[in-house]
């Protein structure tokens, strides 16, 4: 029999921020369900009450008719219910097997650990998901997706697991991998488990989810299904009006300029030599599978990582970038894609983070703050952005994760580059502020900044961008116009290097 | 910043003056002799010395770094002054060259955790035990006197009773409390101790700024060095054995926490003022010393156990937040 897990009037309070307002719903074994709903809706919050990590200002939640209460994640876990993140949580020198029988390894008499068995077993599992892996191998060799199923596997190793929960897994997965990724919840949802899948990419709820719960400012919209209800109407019930075609209605810079920034023959220890150019007022897409060499590439411009060959050239004059300080000095500034690793400074807040690229231009020649400036950009990026914080003071951790996002590329844009990179940019931003923010980037090529998108989601790249640069190999293979593409066609590209 | 800019009597500096009052009740009734102006004046004397370095420390340790070689650096900096002011140099240069070799260690600090990559506990234990053999080397073991009248000065001069040398501590605590709260500096320490590869994407110099704190250690190490010999009469290779480990706990008391970027200056006044007393304390009431090391071992084992339970409630409030946030 499959089960049921029935969430009632679950309500969670924090310091002036009412984050889930009395949410009541039912999820079953046997389908996916998945969570749609604005940043800062209260989905990942939601998961957190159901794993023991926050506890409910008041209601409760009930599994198969029992109802439970977890004091920490650890406990819920040994009660059969797991959340698995973007980001890993599990111990990178430790071995498959020992990660997923982690404080439980089967002993041998003498209570010397049997790794045999550990092994014997992990292998079973790793079958059962019909994937290549060594349960001996050290998780840190494997790719950040295996990570991710080493987590699953460990999760599905309990006899007990009821409720598996997916908080925006794909964000750092290459197609193939999401689809694996795919395969194995599909298998735990025909086991019969209540799953829960948190994304904002239309796509994958598309594909995935036989149910969808949208949520809106912390309360429960309402359960659909996705094969009845099209996309539209749900964007709609989630973010409150119609957005229509997005890219449509894009008001875009028909205003191509001269060249920009010419990059010539530029290689680091991480990417081939590589040459392209941008002009003033476009958007260059740049797509490719991950591990193609794009963030790379980029990186070797901004001096993120040293330049072994190769010249740059901004507005036909030559620079050289040896740090991201004398890049952004130059006007070219890169909003890296690792949010959590290489963009938010946890220990401070909103204000701070927005901030920290603007010290020069916020303090006096003795270099002291002018805290009315630092005030006004924290303010504007706070506005520009739509960013849902209750105060500028307010620690950045404490923001949901698309707004947090929202903060890293507001730090970037205040600096007023003349080429903005931007590195996956869009990742755990909802539907609606996307919209948006597709605005920004063609106001900002408007005003003939020179913006280079780096994105993996393909619509988005096609939808924004003049002109497309297709990677693979850690090079550039190939260019096309945007009217000209399909997204199969740079896929192949991407996957073969020809169209 | 908004935050750090107001010094916030929050509940953490509360309960550090609620534990200095403590401190100074359980000796007063001990000794009588405790509280008393010029007890107070002598606690503030000697611990002028460990809040030089604990000032240096509040730096290093809000940018996630940390710098055990303090003590050997004072006692260096106090034999070569001595040194240079016996053969005759006078004592302004003695200032300058021994400010400057203070700073140079600074410098070799950094080179070997910014270009090595050598985590800071190691490198500095490294300059410490170099650093503490070169001030025996170059005075031949043997501690130098002083005869300068000047220099002798340092040690003695007192302006509306209060002894130079308390003077320059609070004037640099007060500086670099400024320069860490209020200025573009201050900002990229706690940037760097939040997240380096993160601060500098977004423009900063961490390097750099790493490089700055080491020096500024240094310096502060080398005005500790002249004005302590300067109060011995002489220059002592021996001397200041563990003075880090008084700074240390003074920092960690005052709320610097050893994950790096939080925390401020006005913590670590109220740390000196706690550990100096402690320290005082024990010896008028004649603890044995052996004993007092025992002591100190347990306020710093306290320090240390008020800096994780503040970094469990702090990690679970943020760093898990912003781990599943996504
Ligand atoms: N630890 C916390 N302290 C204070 N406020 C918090 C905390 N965690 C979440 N919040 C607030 O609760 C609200 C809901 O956040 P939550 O992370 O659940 O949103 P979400 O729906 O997952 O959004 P996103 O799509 O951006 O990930 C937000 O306004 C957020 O600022
Ligand atoms: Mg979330």
């Amino acid at each position: 029999m499959n089960g049921v897990l029935e969430f009632k009037g679950i309500s969670k309070y924090f310091p002036g921020v009412k984050a889930l307002d009395d949410v009541s719903f039912k999820a079953y074994g046997g389908e996916v369900l998945a969570f749609l709903g604005e940043n800062g809706a209260g989905k990942s919050t939601l998961l957190k009450i159901l794993n023991g990590d926050y506890q409910p200002t008041s209601g409760e939640y009930i599994i198969n008719g029992v109802q439970k209460h977890f004091n920490s994640p650890h406990e819920a876990i040994e009660d059969g219910i797991s959340v698995i993140y973007q980001e890993r949580q599990i111990l990178l020198e430790l071995s498959v097997a020992e990660n997923i029988y982690l404080g439980r390894m089967p002993s041998k008499k003498l209570g010397f650990i049997d790794t045999k068995k550990a092994n014997r077993d992990a292998k079973k599992i790793i079958d059962d998901f019909g994937l290549p892996i060594d349960p001996s191998t050290k998780v840190k060799d494997m790719s950040i997706a295996y990570q991710q199923m080493v987590e699953i596997m460990k999760a599905y190793s309990r006899d007990n697991l009821q409720v598996i929960c997916f908080d925006e897994p794909t964000a750092s997965l290459s197609d193939a991998e999401i689809e694996a990724l795919f395969t194995v919840i599909r298998k735990l949802r025909d086991e019969g488990k209540i799953i829960i899948y948190v994304s904002h990419r239309m796509n994958e709820i598309q594909q995935i989810a036989d149910k969808v719960a949208i949520f809106k400012d912390g309360r429960y919209v309402d359960t659909i299904d996705p094969k009845v209800v099209p996309e539209s109407e749900m964007i709609k019930m989630m973010v409150g009006r119609d957005l229509g075609d997005i890219y449509k209605e894009l008001d875009r810079n028909t205003n191509i300029g001269d060249v920009l920034l010419e990059v010539k023959n530029v290689s680091s220890d991480y990417v081939k030599e590589n040459s392209f150019v941008l002009h003033k007022g476009e958007v260059l897409g740049f797509s490719g599978l991950v591990g193609a060499g794009r963030t790379e590439l980029m990186r070797a411009i901004i001096g993120a990582d040293k330049m072994k060959t190769g010249e740059v050239y901004l507005e036909g004059k030559k620079i050289t970038n040896r740090s991201p300080h004398e890049a952004q000095e130059n006007g070219i500034v890169l909003v890296p894609e690792d949010r959590k690793l290489q963009g938010i400074l946890a220990n401070l807040s909103v204000a701070d983070n927005i901030n920290i690229s603007m010290l020069d231009a916020n303090s006096n020649q003795f270099g002291f703050m002018d805290s009315k400036k630092e005030k006004e950009v924290a303010n504007k990026g706070i506005r520009d952005f739509n960013i849902k914080t209750p105060s500028p003071s307010k620690k950045i951790v404490e923001l949901s994760g698309g707004n947090q996002q929202k903060c890293i590329v507001a730090r970037w844009l205040s600096t007023n580059p003349k080429v903005l990179i931007m590195d996956e940019p869009t990742k755990g931003i909802d539907v609606g502020a996307k919209a948006e923010f597709y605005q920004m980037i063609c106001d900002f090529a408007k005003q003939g900044m020179g913006v280079i998108l780096i994105s993996s989601e393909m619509p988005e790249v096609i939808g924004l961008s003049d002109r497309i640069i297709v990677m693979r190999g850690l090079k550039i293979v190939g260019e096309t116009g945007r009217e000209e593409v399909t997204e199969d066609q740079l896929l192949t590209m991407g996957m073969l290097g020809e169209v | 910043m908004e935050k750090l800019k107001k010094i916030k009597i929050g509940g953490d500096k509360l309960t550090m003056i609620a534990a200095i009052i403590v401190v100074f009740i359980i000796f007063s009734s001990l000794n009588h002799n405790f509280f008393t102006g010029t007890n107070i004046v002598n606690i503030l004397v000697a611990g002028s010395l460990v809040g030089l370095v604990a000032i240096g420390h509040t730096y290093l340790i809000i940018a996630a770094q940390n710098d055990l070689s303090p003590g050997a650096v004072v006692a260096f900096s106090g034999v070569l002054a001595a040194l240079l002011s016996a053969a005759g140099v006078p004592f302004g240069f003695v200032v300058l060259i021994t400010v400057v070799s203070g700073a140079i260690i600074g410098v070799f600090n950094s080179f070997m955790v910014n270009k090595i990559k050598l985590d800071p506990f190691i490198a500095t234990l490294v300059t410490q035990s170099v650093i503490r053999g070169f001030a025996y080397i170059i005075c031949d073991g043997k501690p130098v006197s002083i005869t300068d009248p000047t220099y002798l000065l340092i040690g003695k001069l007192r302006i509306f009773g209060i002894p130079l040398s308390v003077w320059i501590m609070i004037i640099l605590i007060a500086v670099f409390g400024i320069i860490l709260a209020r200025t573009k500096f201050g900002r990229q320490i706690y940037a760097i101790g939040g997240n380096k590869d993160a601060a500098r994407l977004a423009g900063l110099n961490p390097q750099r700024t790493i490089l700055i704190c080491f020096i500024l250690m240094g310096i502060l190490c080398a005005i500790g060095g002249i004005i302590f010999s300067s109060r011995m009469n002489s220059g002592q290779p021996a001397a200041n054995v563990n003075l880090e480990f008084d700074a240390i706990t003074a920092v960690i008391l005052g709320g610097v926490s050893f994950m790096g970027g939080v925390g401020g200056m006005g913590g670590t006044i109220l740390g000196i003022i706690l550990i100096q007393s402690f320290n005082t304390g024990l010896t008028m009431v004649n603890v044995p010393s052996f004993w007092q090391y025992v002591a100190r071992g347990a306020l710093l084992l306290f320090a240390l156990t008020t800096d994780y339970i503040r970094k469990q409630k702090r990690e679970k409030e943020l760093l898990e937040a912003s781990m599943k946030n996504a």
